[in-house]
Order: C-alpha cells, then sequence, then structure tokens
C-alpha cells in the first residue's frame, strides 16, 4: 500500500482523499455532514481529543499530522453506538480503527507512543502466539514497551492490584494457557494478513 | 321590486324553547313588527326546511331565522336568491346564558328584534353587471413561470396575452446550464429543457405574445383592464399574471468578497452561463454561500436557491472533471425537502463543505475563511476560481421603467416581520427592538402603473418580494384580479415558480368568471353586493378612497369617489370610513348596523340593567364566540352582540348612535392590526382602532367617559377569555355608572 | 377543449388545509368537487396546530373563512370518514370506491350536546393525539367541521349506547350503523393525503416512549392549544410544573438515514414557534435550541432572527445524541457542541423532538398510484396529482400553493380528457 500524501496547505484534499480510497469506511465518511452525533454517543467522548466528528473534518482540512497523532483513533472500544446513531451511515469505528492501523504503518510518532497502540501490540503478540490473552504476559509486555525503567515502575505500581488478581485467580501463575492447534492459528492469521495485503495493496 | 314579504321562524330546538319564553318571542314579531312567526322545534331538520322552503313558493321574499349561530346550518337556511337573516338564539344565548332568566329572555327577545329590525334594510344584492368583459389573461414576464402560466391558461381556455421586456421567450432559463434536480431520485443536476416549454407555448393558438413590450400604463379592473403599452398600443384584458421573476442582487456591492479585484471572482449566475458554454476551467473552486443574503447590510432574507444551485454547479464541474476540488463555504446549509438529496450527492462526488465565515478574499483568490467546526482560521489557497452565490432580487418593479414620484415606499412597512415576540413578565422591554431594519424595494418604477388612487406599484412586502400576507391564502394581492406568481413572490426555484405558476393561472380564471357575473372573489366569494355611493350627500373627503385596503376606489375628475366593482371585496372598510352614511350596499349598510343597535330595548337606570353593545368581527371574535358557547362557558346578559363583517366597516355612526339611545359601553371586537396582522381585510381593524382614538375627545365633549368606548384584539383562539374580557367591561361600565343621555 | 362523455367532477381525497382548499378552488372556478376525508372532521393537521409560522396566527382562523367558503358552495360534497378503497379508469373516467366507517350519528345532528350529557365512557382523544380524553359521544373539537357529534363504536350494543340513542331529540343516533361503501364517478383525482408525524417511539435514544417529559412537536402543539390537554399552559407531563428549562431538538428522524432521508422542511420553523410559546407563557424561561442547519428560507429567516434577539433563547448546533432520564423527571439530553467541542449532558424540564413528516403513503393505506418516489411523496410532476404534503414536504403557504396548482391541473384534466 501507498503511504498517505502529505497535504500542502489547508484544505489540500491530497489526504482526505486519499483515505476515502484507501481507509476501512472511508468512502461513506464524504457523507459526513458535522452533526456531532458520533462524539456525543461515546462514552468517552469527553476524553478524546478531538473526536470522531471534527477528527473527519480535520481529514478534509488536510490536516494529516495532527490526525494521525490524535488519540481518538486509539480510543475508541467499539461500542458502536456512533455507527447505530450516525445519521449519514458512517461506520465510525471502522474508520477510526483503519486510520489507527495507518497511523502506525506510517510510523507516526505520536501513535507508537500512544498507550492503546502498545497495548494493542501486547494484546496482538499474545492474541497471536497462544490464541489466546494471557493478563500476566499481555501486561509484562505492555509495561516492557516503555523500556527497562517504565517495565519496573509500572509493574511496582500495579504490584497490589496483580496480588488481588492473582489470589481472586483473574490471573495465574505458571505456563501461558494456549489454544489446542497454535499451527492452524498461525494458517489462518497468514491467509487472513494475505488478504488484507491485498485489499489494501 | 316586488314587495317584500318576510317569513319569520323561530326554532325552539337545542335546549333554545327550555332556555327561553318563545311564546313571548312570537308577540314581539307580531306586536312590534307585524310579521306572523312560525314556531318549530327542530327548524333544521327536513320539516322545518320544507316549512320555510313551502312559505317561499307561497311568496316569502326573504326570511329570518331565529334559530342557531349564522356560522352553522348554513347550507340548511340556504334560499338563493331569497335572503336568509338570522337571529342567534343558541349560540349567544341559551348556550352562553343561564336558562329560564329574565336577562336571557331579554337577550333572545333583542337578538331577535335586531334581525327583524334589520330585514327591511337589506335586500338581495343585484350584481353589478356592467357590459363587455373580457376573458383574456395578461401574463407579464416570458420566463419559466409566465410561460408556464401562458400554456396553463391557454390549456383552461383563455386567450392569453403573454408580455415580455426583452427580444426573446425563456428568461434567465435560457442562460442557465442544468436544472436542479425535480423529479425522483432527486439526485442529480437535469437536463435544461426549456425549449420544450418555449414549443408548448408558441405552439398554442390561444397565446399571442407581444416582444421588447414596456407597460406604460395599466387602468381599470377585473374583467375590464386596459392596458397601454409603450408603443401606444392598447390592449383589454380580464385578469393579470405578474411573472417577472427576479434580478441577481448587484455584485458590485460585494467588493469585501473579492468582487470586482478579479474576473475569477464570479456570480453563480454567471457560473450558469460558463457551465452552458463549457468556458469555465477550474481545478479549485470555492462557493461562498450568502453572498449578500442573509445578510442585515445587503439582503435580509435567505434566497432559498443558491445552496442547491452552488451544489448543482460543484456536481456539474465534477462530472466535467473528477479531479476538481469544490469547496461550499456555508454558515447554514439549506437544502429543505428532498433536496438533501442532492446535498448527500456533492458530498459522496467529493465536494467539502466549510462552516464558516469569509473574512475576506485575496487578489490571488485567496479565501480566508474562520472555519467554526475544526475551530481555526484556515487560508484557502490554490484557487482557481471563487463563485458567490448571490442572491434574489424580486422583479416587483421594473428595472428600466421610470421611478414614480409615487414610491413603493407608500406599499410596504405594514408588517415588521422581525418585531419582538411578546414576551411574558416583560413585554416591550425585552428583546430590543431590531434597529437595522433593510428596506429592500428593488430600484426601477412601477410595473403595471396602475392608474389607482393608491398608487401605480403593485403592494410588496418588507423584503420586496410582491406576495401576501397570508399564510393561509398565498394568492391573495391587495390589487384584485391582479397575482404573482414565481420568484417576484418568493425566491423559488424553476420547479416549485413552475407550480406556482398553475396556481396563479386558477386565481386569474375564477377572476375573470367572477367579474363577469359581478361577484365578489376571496373571502367573501361569491358576494354581489357592492358599494353604492350616494354622491348628492358626498362630501369628497376621500376617506374612502383613501381606507380602501383594495385600492378600490378612486376619484374622478371632480373629486368625487368612483367604485370600481370588481376591484371590490366587500369589506365595507369605505362605509366604515364616510363620515356622512353615503356608502351602502345592498346587503350591508350602516342603516342596516344602527336599525339593529336602536332596536334593542334599553331599560332604565333604575332597573339596574345596563346595555353594552359588542360589535364583533365575523371572521375570529365571533367564531370565539361561538366556541366559548359551545363549551358553555358564560358571560353577562347584558352584552348585545353586533356581528360585521370586519372592524373597518364600522362607522364611528354606530357608536354615536349606540351612545344617544342609551348604551352604556360599547367594545369593538377584532382581529390583531399592527405587525404581524390578521385581519383579511388587511387593514379592516387597524383602520377601526385609527378612528375609535379620535373618538375620545368627541366623548367628552357630550360628557361621557371615554372608557365607554373602547376596542379589544381577539382571536379565533380566544374562547377561553373572551368571557372574562366581556364580564370584566361591563363590571368596568358599572363603575363609571350609567349613561346619561338613557331615555333622553 | 371538451370532454363530452366523461365525468366533470373533481374528487379531492384529503380534508386537510391542502385538500380543503384545492376544492373551494375548483369549486369556485366552476367545478363540481367531492371532498373525501378519513377522520370526522376536516381542518387535518392544521386544525390540531396552535399557532401558524411566522406571524404566530391560529390555523382555525383560515379554516373559518374555508369552511364558510364550502359552505356557501353548493358545488362541493364532503363525505367525512371516508377513505378511497379503490380507483379504477383514468382521467376523465374513474370509478372511486369510497370506503366509509360509522360515525354512529346521521347528518341531521344538530351539535346539541345531548348525547354527550349522558355518555360515561372516556376515549382516547385523537384530536389532542390521545393525551387526554374525551366521552364516547363527542364533538371532535369546538371548529368541528361538519359541527356534528361521534358516537364511539366502542358504546354500540351497550345500555351506555341506548342512553345515548334516547339522549338525542332529533333521532341523530344510530348505532346500527355498519361500514359501507359505494362507487363515485369522477374525472379527476387529486391526492391531498397530507403525512402523519414521524413515529418517535421509533427514535429509541431519544426515549419518547418512557420519558414524559420528552414530547413531540405535535404534542407541544396541543400543549400550547387553547382546546388541547392542558388549556394551553405549556407544563410538564409528568408532574403539570411550568417548564423553566427547555430544549428543542431539531432532525428528530428527519435528514437521518435510519428513519427519513429527507428534510422535513418546517420543522425548524416550528420550533421556532415553540420557543415563541415558552418564552410567551415564561419570563424566566430558558429554551436551547439543538439543530445541524437552521433552514430557514425566504422571509423566514427573520423569524430566525426574531428568536435569536432573545436573550434567552440559544442555539446550539449539536445533534444530540441520546437522552437520557434524569432526577425529578428532568431528561438529559447529551451530545457534543460541535463548535465548542464541549461535551454536555444537560438536564431540562422538558424536551420537545422536532419529529419530521412522513407523508401518509407510507402508512401503507393508499391504492397503487403512479408517480410516488421512494418516500411515498406523489411528486408533482408525476402522473397522478397531488398537493401539499402528499407531493412533498411543504410548508402551509407552499401546501395552499401547491393545492392551488393541484386544482388547476385536475380542471384541465377533466376539461381536456377524452
Amino acid at each position: 500500500m501507498s503511504a498517505s500524501p502529505t497535504p500542502t496547505g489547508a484544505y489540500d484534499l491530497a489526504f482526505a482523499r486519499w483515505v476515502y480510497a484507501n481507509v476501512d469506511g472511508g468512502d461513506r465518511m464524504a457523507l459526513c455532514m458535522q452533526c456531532g452525533t458520533c462524539s456525543g454517543s461515546c462514552p468517552i467522548g469527553a476524553q478524546m481529543d478531538h473526536g470522531p466528528r471534527k477528527l473527519f473534518m480535520m481529514i478534509r482540512a488536510g490536516l494529516k499530522d495532527q490526525v494521525l497523532a490524535s488519540d481518538t483513533i486509539w480510543n475508541c472500544v467499539s461500542c458502536y453506538n456512533c455507527v447505530v446513531r450516525c445519521p449519514r451511515k458512517v461506520p465510525v469505528t471502522y474508520i477510526l480503527h483503519d486510520l489507527a492501523t495507518v497511523a502506525l504503518r506510517e510510523g507516526n510518532a505520536a501513535a507508537k507512543a500512544s498507550d492503546n497502540a502498545r497495548f494493542g501490540s501486547a494484546f496482538w503478540w499474545s492474541a497471536a502466539k497462544y490464541g489466546r490473552t494471557d493478563e500476566r504476559l499481555v501486561t509484562a509486555k505492555y509495561y516492557w514497551s516503555f523500556g527497562l525503567g517504565g517495565f519496573i515502575k509500572r509493574g511496582m505500581a500495579n504490584q497490589k492490584i496483580a496480588m488481588g488478581m492473582v489470589k481472586t485467580k483473574r490471573m495465574h501463575i505458571g505456563m501461558p494457557h494456549k489454544v489446542k492447534g497454535t499451527g492452524e492459528l498461525a494458517k489462518i492469521l497468514a491467509k487472513a494478513a494475505e488478504i488484507e495485503a491485498r485489499n489494501h495493496g | 321590486m316586488t314587495e317584500r314579504k318576510t317569513g319569520v321562524y323561530l326554532c325552539s330546538g337545542c335546549g333554545i324553547g327550555a332556555s327561553v319564553d318563545m311564546s313571548k318571542l312570537e308577540t314581539i314579531a307580531k306586536t312590534e313588527f307585524k310579521l306572523e312567526p312560525k314556531s318549530h322545534a327542530c327548524l333544521c331538520n327536513d320539516d322545518g326546511v320544507g316549512l320555510i322552503k313551502g312559505d317561499i313558493d307561497g311568496g316569502v321574499n326573504q326570511v329570518v331565522v331565529a334559530a342557531c349561530s349564522s356560522r352553522v346550518m348554513v347550507d340548511r337556511f340556504a334560499f338563493e336568491p331569497v335572503m336568509t337573516l338570522r337571529a342567534d338564539l343558541r349560540e349567544k344565548t341559551t348556550w352562553s346564558h343561564p336558562a329560564g332568566d329574565e336577562d336571557t329572555q331579554m337577550l333572545a327577545e333583542d337578538y331577535l328584534r335586531m334581525a327583524l329590525a334589520s330585514a327591511p334594510k337589506v335586500k338581495a344584492p343585484e350584481p353589478w353587471v356592467d357590459g363587455d368583459y373580457s376573458q383574456r389573461i395578461m401574463v407579464l414576464g416570458g420566463g419559466v413561470t409566465g410561460l408556464t402560466a401562458a400554456a396553463q391558461a391557454a390549456a383552461l381556455g383563455h386567450e392569453v396575452l403573454l408580455v415580455e421586456r426583452s427580444d426573446r421567450l425563456g428568461g434567465r432559463a435560457l442562460e442557465a446550464s442544468k436544472r436542479l434536480p425535480h423529479t425522483p431520485p432527486y439526485a442529480q443536476p437535469q437536463d435544461n429543457d426549456i425549449e420544450s416549454l418555449l414549443a408548448a407555448v408558441k405552439a398554442s393558438p390561444h397565446v399571442s405574445v407581444k416582444m421588447n413590450a414596456v407597460v406604460t400604463r395599466t387602468a381599470g379592473m377585473p374583467g375590464k383592464f386596459a392596458v397601454t403599452f409603450a408603443d401606444e398600443s392598447i390592449e383589454h384584458v380580464g385578469a393579470i399574471i405578474i411573472a417577472t421573476g427576479w434580478r441577481p442582487y448587484d455584485a458590485t456591492k460585494l467588493g469585501h468578497l473579492g468582487y470586482g479585484a478579479s474576473p475569477k471572482v464570479v456570480t453563480n449566475v454567471q457560473m450558469e452561463g460558463m457551465l452552458k458554454t463549457g468556458s469555465v476551467s477550474a481545478k479549485a473552486v470555492a462557493f461562498i454561500q450568502c453572498a449578500g443574503s442573509r445578510d442585515p447590510d445587503h439582503l435580509p432574507y435567505c434566497s432559498s436557491v443558491c445552496c442547491a444551485t452552488s451544489l448543482k454547479q460543484a456536481l456539474e464541474l465534477i462530472e466535467k472533471d473528477p479531479g476538481t476540488s469544490c469547496y461550499v463555504i456555508y454558515e447554514e446549509m439549506r437544502t429543505p425537502g428532498v433536496a438533501e438529496e442532492l446535498y448527500r450527492t456533492a458530498q459522496k462526488a467529493g465536494v467539502i463543505f466549510i462552516k464558516g465565515k469569509v473574512k475576506g478574499v485575496g487578489a490571488d483568490l485567496t479565501v480566508t475563511v474562520a472555519d467554526e467546526l475544526v475551530g481555526q482560521e484556515v487560508p484557502l489557497k490554490g484557487l482557481d476560481l471563487v463563485v458567490l452565490a448571490t442572491g434574489m432580487v424580486p422583479n416587483s418593479t421594473n428595472p428600466d421603467a421610470e421611478a414614480s414620484d409615487k414610491g413603493p415606499e407608500q406599499l410596504i412597512g405594514d408588517v415588521d416581520p422581525e418585531a419582538p415576540i411578546k414576551v411574558a413578565g416583560y413585554a416591550g422591554e425585552a428583546p430590543a427592538d431590531y434597529t437595522k431594519r433593510a428596506q429592500c424595494t428593488p430600484e426601477g418604477g412601477p410595473l403595471l402603473n396602475l392608474q389607482y388612487r393608491q398608487g401605480p406599484h403593485l403592494p410588496v412586502l418588507h423584503d420586496g418580494f410582491a406576495d401576501s400576507h397570508y399564510i393561509c391564502f398565498p394568492y391573495e394581492t391587495r390589487r384584485t384580479g391582479i397575482y404573482t406568481a414565481g420568484p417576484v413572490r418568493r425566491p423559488m426555484d424553476w420547479s416549485e415558480a413552475a407550480e406556482d405558476a398553475q396556481g396563479a393561472v386558477l386565481k386569474a380564471v375564477q377572476a375573470v368568471r367572477s367579474a363577469s357575473a359581478g361577484a365578489a372573489l376571496h373571502p367573501r366569494v361569491g358576494d354581489l353586493g357592492y358599494p353604492k355611493i350616494n354622491l348628492n350627500q358626498c362630501t369628497k373627503c376621500r376617506r374612502c378612497t383613501v381606507e380602501c385596503p383594495f385600492g378600490a376606489i378612486d376619484e374622478d375628475e371632480k373629486e368625487y369617489p368612483q367604485v370600481n366593482p370588481t376591484r371590490c371585496r366587500r369589506c365595507g372598510t369605505c362605509m366604515g370610513a364616510c363620515p356622512v352614511r353615503t356608502i351602502s350596499f345592498d346587503n350591508y349598510s350602516v342603516e342596516f348596523l344602527t336599525s339593529q343597535i336602536k332596536t334593542v330595548k334599553i331599560p332604565d337606570e333604575f332597573s339596574g340593567k345596563p346595555r353594552l353593545l359588542l360589535i364583533a368581527c365575523e371572521n375570529d371574535a365571533i367564531p370565539a364566540l361561538d366556541q366559548a358557547a359551545i363549551k358553555r362557558h358564560t358571560w353577562s346578559a347584558h352584552v348585545r352582540v353586533l356581528p360585521v363583517r370586519c372592524l373597518g366597516s364600522v362607522s364611528l355612526l354606530c357608536i354615536s348612535d349606540a351612545l344617544s339611545v342609551g348604551y352604556d359601553g360599547v367594545m369593538l371586537m377584532g382581529c390583531k392590526p399592527g405587525d404581524d396582522y390578521q385581519c383579511h381585510f388587511v387593514k379592516g381593524s387597524a383602520m377601526a382602532a385609527e378612528r375609535l382614538s379620535k373618538v375620545g375627545e368627541t366623548l367628552k365633549s357630550m360628557m361621557l367617559e371615554p372608557e365607554r368606548v373602547v376596542q379589544v384584539e381577539a382571536s379565533i383562539a380566544d374562547s377561553d377569555r373572551l368571557p372574562t374580557v366581556i364580564d370584566d367591561f361591563v363590571a368596568q361600565i358599572t363603575k363609571i355608572g350609567f349613561n346619561p343621555f338613557k331615555g333622553f | 377543449m371538451t370532454n363530452p362523455s366523461g365525468s366533470r367532477t373533481i374528487m379531492v381525497v384529503g380534508g386537510g388545509i391542502s385538500g380543503i382548499t384545492a376544492a373551494v378552488e375548483a369549486a369556485e372556478a366552476g367545478f363540481d368537487v367531492v371532498l373525501i376525508e378519513k377522520t370526522p372532521t376536516l381542518g387535518g393537521r392544521v386544525a390540531q396546530m396552535n399557532r401558524y409560522f411566522p406571524k404566530l396566527c391560529h390555523p382555525t382562523c383560515g379554516l373559518e373563512i374555508n369552511y364558510q367558503r364550502i359552505k356557501k358552495s353548493k358545488r362541493i360534497s364532503v363525505y367525512t370518514m371516508s377513505t378511497v378503497a379503490k380507483v379504477a379508469g383514468k382521467t376523465g373516467g374513474y370509478t372511486v370506491t369510497v370506503k366509509t366507517k360509522p360515525r354512529h350519528v346521521k347528518p341531521n345532528c344538530t351539535a346539541c350536546g345531548d348525547c354527550a350529557k349522558v355518555a360515561e365512557t372516556e376515549v382516547a382523544n385523537p384530536f389532542n393525539y390521545g393525551m387526554n380524553t374525551v366521552k364516547a359521544a363527542y364533538l371532535p373539537h369546538g371548529m368541528a367541521f361538519p359541527m356534528r357529534y361521534v358516537v364511539d363504536p366502542s358504546v354500540a350494543g351497550t345500555p351506555e349506547g341506548e342512553a345515548i340513542k334516547a339522549a338525542c331529540t332529533v333521532g341523530a343516533v344510530d348505532l346500527d350503523q355498519t361500514e359501507d361503501s359505494f362507487d363515485l364517478q369522477v374525472g379527476a383525482i387529486v391526492w391531498a393525503t397530507g403525512w402523519r408525524p414521524y413515529p418517535a417511539a421509533n427514535l429509541t435514544a431519544y426515549r419518547w416512549s418512557d420519558l414524559p417529559n420528552v414530547v413531540t412537536n405535535v404534542e407541544m402543539e396541543r400543549l400550547a392549544s387553547v382546546d388541547g390537554p392542558t388549556k394551553g399552559k405549556i407544563v410538564r407531563p409528568s408532574d403539570g410544573a411550568a417548564p423553566k428549562t427547555v430544549a428543542l431538538i431539531q432532525c428528530a428522524g428527519s435528514r437521518d438515514l435510519n428513519h427519513l432521508g429527507y428534510c422535513s422542511r418546517i420543522c425548524c420553523l416550528a420550533s421556532m414557534k415553540h420557543a415563541a410559546y415558552v418564552r410567551e407563557q415564561y419570563a424566566d424561561a430558558q429554551v436551547d435550541v439543538y439543530y445541524i442547519d437552521l433552514r430557514a428560507h425566504d422571509k423566514l429567516e427573520s423569524f430566525v432572527q426574531r428568536l435569536k434577539r432573545d436573550p434567552q433563547v440559544a442555539f446550539i448546533k449539536s445533534k444530540p445524541s441520546r437522552i437520557e432520564a434524569g432526577e425529578n423527571g428532568n431528561p438529559v439530553v447529551c451530545g457534543e457542541n460541535t463548535l465548542t467541542r464541549e461535551i454536555y449532558a444537560k438536564p431540562y424540564d422538558l424536551v420537545v423532538l422536532a419529529t419530521g413528516m412522513q407523508p401518509s403513503v407510507a402508512e401503507g393505506e393508499m391504492p397503487d398510484l403512479g408517480g410516488v418516489d421512494e418516500y411515498g411523496f406523489i411528486f408533482a410532476e408525476g402522473e397522478d396529482i397531488s398537493a401539499g404534503v402528499a407531493a412533498g414536504p411543504l410548508d402551509v403557504s407552499m401546501s395552499v400553493q401547491s393545492a392551488t396548482a393541484a386544482a388547476c391541473k385536475a380542471i384541465r384534466a377533466v376539461t381536456t380528457a377524452h
């Protein structure tokens, strides 16, 4: 897939058009009429820097860097309230998730540094490797993304929670649980990657 | 004329008989009026109606029905050409006053007297019919509206004179590219099909066309208009449809949006031409909406079609070159109704919508916008065309004609559309008045140069459009027989204008057909009476010619009033204006009203029973009282209700007569005057208020308290309020004391 | 130009403002008209409005004039409680099957009201959208035309029904009336079938169904109307309290691909009216208008400007995402202010949903027609003649204009058909 173009000024549509053509659901994003239903529906809309509504306008305005650096694309919890309510049937959730992928793929620094990107990557690592998520390993992997200092600091800070989880059997100690047939899983994932590459190639 | 033979019919149904003594009513008819009444238990049933019909066959030529309100059972008691008068013993008597009560009985007796006393004063009207009437319809303006009107009027069998100011038919549609969507799925610009409309008109044998034509004067009245043209030819027509369309707002006034500084800043009208000729080549185009519209410095109104037009133009550009970047800079996107489809199509096609105010357009076409949705001021660079979505100015004047010394200002200003909303608690103080009220009457001379006493112009509203002030009656102009259609009436697009033209055609058809029958048009449809003026008594005071809401009365060379009957709408404002009762209708007159006022029995001051006269407008106040009665609300039985066509028809003579025969107070009850007036005769209630404002001094000179005569505003929805209003007035008058002229 | 064989009678289906207008305009041009109305009275939706924008005048005022025109015309036959079941034939020669529901009151009713005095059963009052009840023998409202009572079918065959029948001194009550159908020959048909308010229950996020203080714009009209359930006093349905804060939510269903894809045109201005109603009644009330785009065409713009100058009317560019239940029965309006990016959750005493207009065709009660678009509008340039909101989302003035044009088309059809 080609990298997204960088606009030269306000409302240079190069990036917007690339999003329409390449981002999952991007073609319907053109229909957004800026009513605000999505941002208002979002359970964590107040915590997002821009919210989907404004983010879509920023895409049109050519603010690519701010868009890809936005925490909005990482904070979506996939509740689909916005998708259900959007009067223009814009698949907001898909667009946000795919924009997150774009941000990572294009090496956006803020995106890579975002908490959710780190956690997502740790989560995926566990899911792909074991076919399920292991709280202990996902957490460890996530903490490790902050480097050794970050790992220790976060580990110490959350020690009490971890102990509580172990006690209530919400987290186990020992070998990671695995699904049967991880080989099959690897094949499925490889196929999925192939399809994605074909769709976005 | 044959001898008057009045049949009197008393109904005791619906509780009337149980409430009042019918035999006493019969006695009144016999002894006071020498008439033989017939009573019936349910006069509106077949038997009752048959009774009346039988008498009519036997020679009765006037019918008085004392039963329910004159608003109900109208069809049952219609015996045309025999005239029916009604006395309301039900709604305004039995249903609103206690049964078996002495005062209720007196009320019923007075209502019967009022009907019987007025009966000799009226007759079934003889229509004004005068020689030849033209059934021909003139259509002024040969654009989409005018062409459609001409084709439709011809299809209904009328000869049509189509008048066009320029040297070709087709109007602005000739320079337009595509049309706004008008058939499903409403999603794409549609073809300009003006040629087929032109062909239809050209093919019609009933349409004659006059090109390069300027009207220099229009005299006459519906059915008898004589229209003179600059070439001195005269055409006779029965009705006129004004379809003069619109002109674009003068873009040279839009320098702040870059117009004039660069040839690359064009209006939407210029853009249409460029799209039509295919002469536009641009990769990045900004459309600036509301260029002049919704702007108190320019046009205060919304021109309605500019949003959709910009979308259409953007789509045409994108269709030609999908790589074109189109930006629409807007405050509010206005694509009402199914036009929302076009908005979505434009979005899908990649048109970008920026909500915000344009701060300026630079010499290099950089448009600076305060982008409200992103929250920053952005320069829009790299544009190679800027389109100003300029608004519509109505051709309610002729830009080619010389301005008249009687300016159109005389016809606007009766409505302040931005008057503050009445607010509870602090009405009148806040919100503040709108100080910057634009006067939008377009430049130019009168379209028709009407030879009317009230001036040459067609009345326009505050925004300059020649529209009706009524929501329910959008074709009711203040110049009978002259109808406006299309964008001269309201900003509208092609399809709406074509629809509007057809509505105007129907009104014009009604006008010519009614005129030749001598019958009134809306709202007193079919009324054959018309004002007759006894010139022997006329003092040439000109009040009737000035006050007529429809400009129906001119002045002749000797300055006497001259009625143009087919312009008349039968409100009676002239009759109310006349200080010496010289104006009357066959079926309505000052005498008709005063005979009712004077026949009421006025008890002496020792009885403790005051008498008050309530003169009420029959369109709103009377229905409101009827509704109050249906709800069985009650009000003082000391009040006598006198329905009138309009408060405008109330002469001060009615009031002075009432006071001199001993009424203790007079209340006029009518529609809202002034801003947002609701009077269906435009200014009847306003004229009544004006006349009444001068009555105080007269009362003082008669040693009477000015508070004895009041005017109250009533709406048709006031059924719960009016009984209290009436009772409060009775209490107030009781406090003042009895009229000293009683029994004088 | 002639139509020697066919009928010159024009049928108008629907007795609201558009149908009434089409009927009187055609009759006053000299044509016979049959006016078919589904409910017991004419007036349709406008009769249920408190006032019109922008003049804030009462719809019954214009209706009164129109009713007088009908009463005085010898050319108009009105059939109430009637619908069109079937249409056969073509322009110039239609046979229309009309179905009539029983009113249980005959035309000789004098509207004296004796029947209502003995009626005891209360039935939902359709005139007030069921917000209150009426006796089973009732006059639909004070301005009802025809001015005749209706007896609810529920009392037929009961002792109460017999009492109602006995109370009528003119013998107008007929409890044995049944559904009837008959054929009429007409030359042209004008469809003036109007609209219904888009069902607010479909807007689940706005909680109209379970929060009493969330009402629709048509309910607001009844609340503000002197003949409404509160005699014109705008109060909270839950406790009858005077609202101090009122939210008006635009595009409740309109401009929404999940509901109505089009803009209903009238709702913005109707909400301006509602802001005016509230402000006229309560000096201390605050009104917030939530909107996407304020759509006030032509001179109606000045009506918006009137409201904008009221310091206690605020405009918030936002389509609220949802309404939640708050304390004291207060609905809480939630969403994003798109100009400030503020995420708000604001409690109100009363919330009014500006629900849109849906053409009656969408209800599926009409015969198959040509020229109907995907929304159910019988569009103006289609094969069938339509008037008013049957043709598209129009305001009253535009509807009357459309109806006058429809009368013109119908006359043309009956005079030129072969």
